[in-house]
């Protein structure tokens, strides 16, 4: 007897169309831009490409918010979304272009390091594709959760060992990680080229210092913590230490004088600033992580978690409470500031920079995140 | 719904349908996400389930292409003079012969990181080879699956070392002794234990002489060293980037494979191109299925909290059982996917053990477990491409003959983590 397939073909061709469809609209919502709302102190709003023109017309063309006080002054940078699934630091971007008064000197902002990154989830890790907030007005803020490294489909493929730029080896995916990349090449991949953008910031607009925010699975060993260029240790402990005095404990780490490819390397090899890098803890990036959705990334309570501290497998406490992104994001800005005020210790009265109206950890964990967004234009 | 009853559930719906239905594995592992999914209250996660198959992508694209070289080279008659000349050359020193030949089945793992690369490229070169001189076929099978678990973590490229270096932000650096040292003796020892007893009964029995008429055909006189061009093809665009970091562009497995299987096309004996990419396609579907279907359960694992589940569990045994459960729990969730283990099992592990011995070579020991996941059903990715070229339909048989090799390298992966301070002052 002679069996047709052509029914079950039809069928099957009809459920893929379906299917792909259904999630290639998913996927492609995640390429509607974040709305950030410039604060007071935001006097000019640049593109990476504008620094390097390679990035023009590219994935990895990103927003560079020039934050600038009537008094001249020196200049710091710090960047967010290096990692977009880390989103603490993207929300301190958010949270300073929003709110921050600068009162002398500059902060540049990248809020979005690697943007191409915000528009995929890495697979296999069940990320939720975004997270909200309410505002004190009511209105809801949405924000992506992003992957860990650039969207494939902007460089693709990858190869079976990366050799970065500083000629160290790693595995072939990390051939995409914006933070492997430093110092960048100009001729090279989009991520590279990224990362030789952020490197022509640094030099252009001269970053006395210059800031990397992360953060970290709860049983990485660096977390909670600053890492430090030699150049950049001893203002980073003055730092450590005002922020001790406050309640809030960070652990300085020194970085690996051999890790190349890091921003808290590279940057200070490879140029006049003096770099640093910053871990907290969120959960809905670890391996021992319960179910994963946006509670996880918001409230970042975990019961897997919980038990793997009582088990004594983790480097950060961790309790019923989680760690919430408020505390997530306070750990940084109150940071972020410390190390601001640190800087009259190693720089000249005129290199200085003033910054206000920042909510640090105590404020943002009384108020909430939402409180300090700007309510969206409508 | 616990995270503990919806991972069960998830398993028995994969086993009822496997067994019940005789459903493709890649379907059975869809159904049994779908399954996972909706005890977990998140109806069908179309957007998750879609994603988390992309996550084998390129190991697809490898073994798509991959198997479209070994079918080339098969019609076009580059196997069979291979196997030939080494049959030739060195049919009196078995000994020998077999340490060389694991060393060429492990060559391309070495450089590429994958098993799949060694069993489809060099593994098949040496079946005829094996199999001449009196090596059953499931062994053979089982000799080429264990040399291309070796030859994935030999140095200089072992990916499992990079991704659980990634995890704890340890750079791939004086990693090539310790591999060296976890790797070649025991791939060596694993092949003569295999082999070697068949291949020196057959030599007693007075059958070790050569027999022409048995012997696969070589095709060198008629083509010339021409014949060969696409293993000289493959070897050069896979090590000079390598050899010339940054100098040379890495092309891609896919693409090397591929340029190398058009190479063939036209160097050796004539044949229908068509039908030598149908026939690839046809043989490899069924693996790239269930590379989708398990791309889909470990997503709605993780969707669900059963990732964590399972990791906690592993990690809250009392630390005199950390061994054994490093031992159980890393291959078997090389189920799923071997690189995912040392992602998910190798990093928390070894920062459970970092404290106590020494990282580059408790890495090192850890990728010998890791490895083992490549045999482990349903991706089994080493066993099912070791019986597909020694032309067995049913892996398991092969399988059966790696237990004690993989028991073997259990042990070895657990003394080197014991002794990992030891070992360090003598390897590093």
């Amino acid at each position: 007897m002679k069996v047709s397939y052509r029914i079950t073909a039809v069928l099957v061709l009809a459920v893929s169309a379906f299917v792909v469809l259904y999630t290639g609209s998913s996927y492609k919502s995640m390429y509607k831009d974040d709305v950030i709302v410039p604060g007071p102190s935001v006097k000019e709003v640049k593109m990476l490409s504008d620094y390097f023109e390679g990035l023009k017309d590219t994935a990895g063309d990103t927003e560079v918010y020039v934050l600038e006080g009537e008094e001249p002054g020196g200049t710091l940078l710090f960047l967010g979304g290096t990692h977009p699934n880390e989103p603490a630091g993207f929300m301190t971007a958010v949270l300073f272009i929003e709110n921050a008064v600068v009162e002398k000197g500059r902060i540049i902002i990248i809020p979005q390091a690697d943007k191409s990154g915000f528009t995929a989830n890495d697979p296999q890790e069940a990320s939720p594709q975004r997270f909200s907030f309410t505002t004190a007005g009511g209105n809801r803020r949405t924000f992506r959760y992003g992957a860990r490294a650039t969207n494939p489909l902007d460089q693709w493929p990858d190869p079976d060992i990366y050799v970065n730029p500083s000629n160290q080896t790693l595995s072939g995916s990390e051939t995409r990680n914006l933070n492997r990349c430093y110092p960048g090449r100009p001729d090279g991949t989009l991520t590279e080229k990224i990362a030789y953008g952020i490197m022509e910031v640094i030099r252009k607009e001269n970053a006395l210092v210059s800031i990397d925010l992360h953060e970290a699975s709860p049983e990485y060993p660096v977390i909670n913590a600053m890492v430090a260029h030699e150049k950049s240790i001893d203002l980073a402990s003055i730092a450590v230490l005002e922020l001790e005095l406050e309640g809030i404990k960070i652990r300085l780490e020194k970085s690996p004088p051999t890790f190349y490819g890091l921003s808290h390397r590279s940057w200070g090899d490879y140029s006049d600033t003096w770099p640093i890098l910053m871990e907290t803890a969120n959960p809905s990036q670890g391996r021992l992580r319960s179910k994963t959705n946006e509670a996880l990334v918001l409230t970042g309570k975990d019961p897997w978690y919980v038990k793997a501290q009582k088990l004594g497998k983790l480097y950060v406490p961790f309790d019923e409470n989680g760690h919430p992104i408020e505390e997530r994001v306070g750990r940084h800005s109150s940071s972020v500031q410390a190390i601001i005020r640190a800087m009259e210790y190693f720089f000249e009265p005129e290199q200085m920079i003033t910054v206000s109206n920042v909510p640090g950890f105590d404020e943002l964990m009384a108020n909430g995140f939402g409180n300090y967004l700007n309510e969206p234009a409508k | 719904m616990a995270e503990g009853i919806i991972f069960l559930i998830m398993l028995a719906v994969f086993v009822f349908t496997a067994f019940a239905f005789n459903l493709p594995i890649g379907v059975c592992m869809m159904i049994a996400s779908i399954a996972g999914a909706l005890c977990d209250g998140q109806g069908i996660p179309l957007r998750h389930m879609f994603e988390g198959s992309f996550g084998y992508l390129s190991t697809i694209l490898v073994i798509a292409s991959a198997m479209l070289f070994m079918k080339t080279i098969q019609k076009s008659g580059l196997l069979e003079t291979v196997a030939r000349f080494i049959i030739d050359k060195f049919h009196n020193v078995k000994v020998l012969l077999l340490a060389g030949i694991t060393l060429l089945i492990m060559f391309p793992g070495m450089i590429t990181g994958s098993s799949t690369a060694c069993v489809l490229t060099t593994g098949t070169l040496v079946v005829p080879v094996l199999m001449y001189f009196g090596v059953p076929k499931h062994k053979t099978g089982a000799i080429i699956a264990m040399a291309a678990l070796y030859g994935m973590l030999a140095p200089p490229v072992n990916l499992p070392a990079m991704i659980i270096g990634a995890g704890i932000d340890m750079p791939y650096v004086g990693f090539f002794k310790p591999l060296l040292f976890a790797t070649v003796p025991i791939a060596i020892i694993t092949s003569w234990i295999l082999g070697l007893p068949h291949m020196l009964k057959k030599k007693k029995e007075g059958q070790g002489e050569l027999d022409k008429s048995a012997l696969p055909a070589s095709y060198f006189k008629q083509y010339g060293i021409k014949i060969i061009l696409p293993f000289v093809v493959l070897v050069v665009l896979m090590t000079l980037p390598s050899i010339f970091k940054g100098k040379f562009p890495d092309l891609g497995m896919p693409l090397v494979m591929l340029i190398s299987a058009a190479v063939a096309m036209v160097t050796g004996k004539e044949f229908n191109v068509l039908e030598a990419v149908r026939e690839a396609v046809r043989d490899s579907v069924p693996v790239m299925s269930i590379l989708m279907g398990v791309g889909m359960f470990i997503q709605i694992m993780t969707l669900t909290g059963v990732r964590g589940f399972i990791v906690v569990n592993s990690l809250s045994l009392p630390q005199s059982w950390l061994l054994v459960a490093m031992a159980v729990s890393i291959p078997l969730f090389g189920a799923v996917s071997a690189f995912g283990s040392a992602s998910v099992l190798g990093v928390p592990f070894l920062l459970t053990l970092s404290g106590s011995g020494n990282a580059i070579i408790l890495t090192t020991g850890i990728t010998l477990l890791v490895s083992l996941g490549d045999l482990v059903p349903p991706t089994a990715l080493a066993g099912i491409f070791a019986a597909q070229v020694i032309d067995e339909p049913n892996y398991f048989k092969v399988l059966k003959y790696c237990i004690f090799p993989a028991l073997l390298t259990i042990a070895a992966g657990l003394l080197i983590v014991a002794y990992s301070n030891p070992l360090s002052k003598w390897l590093l």
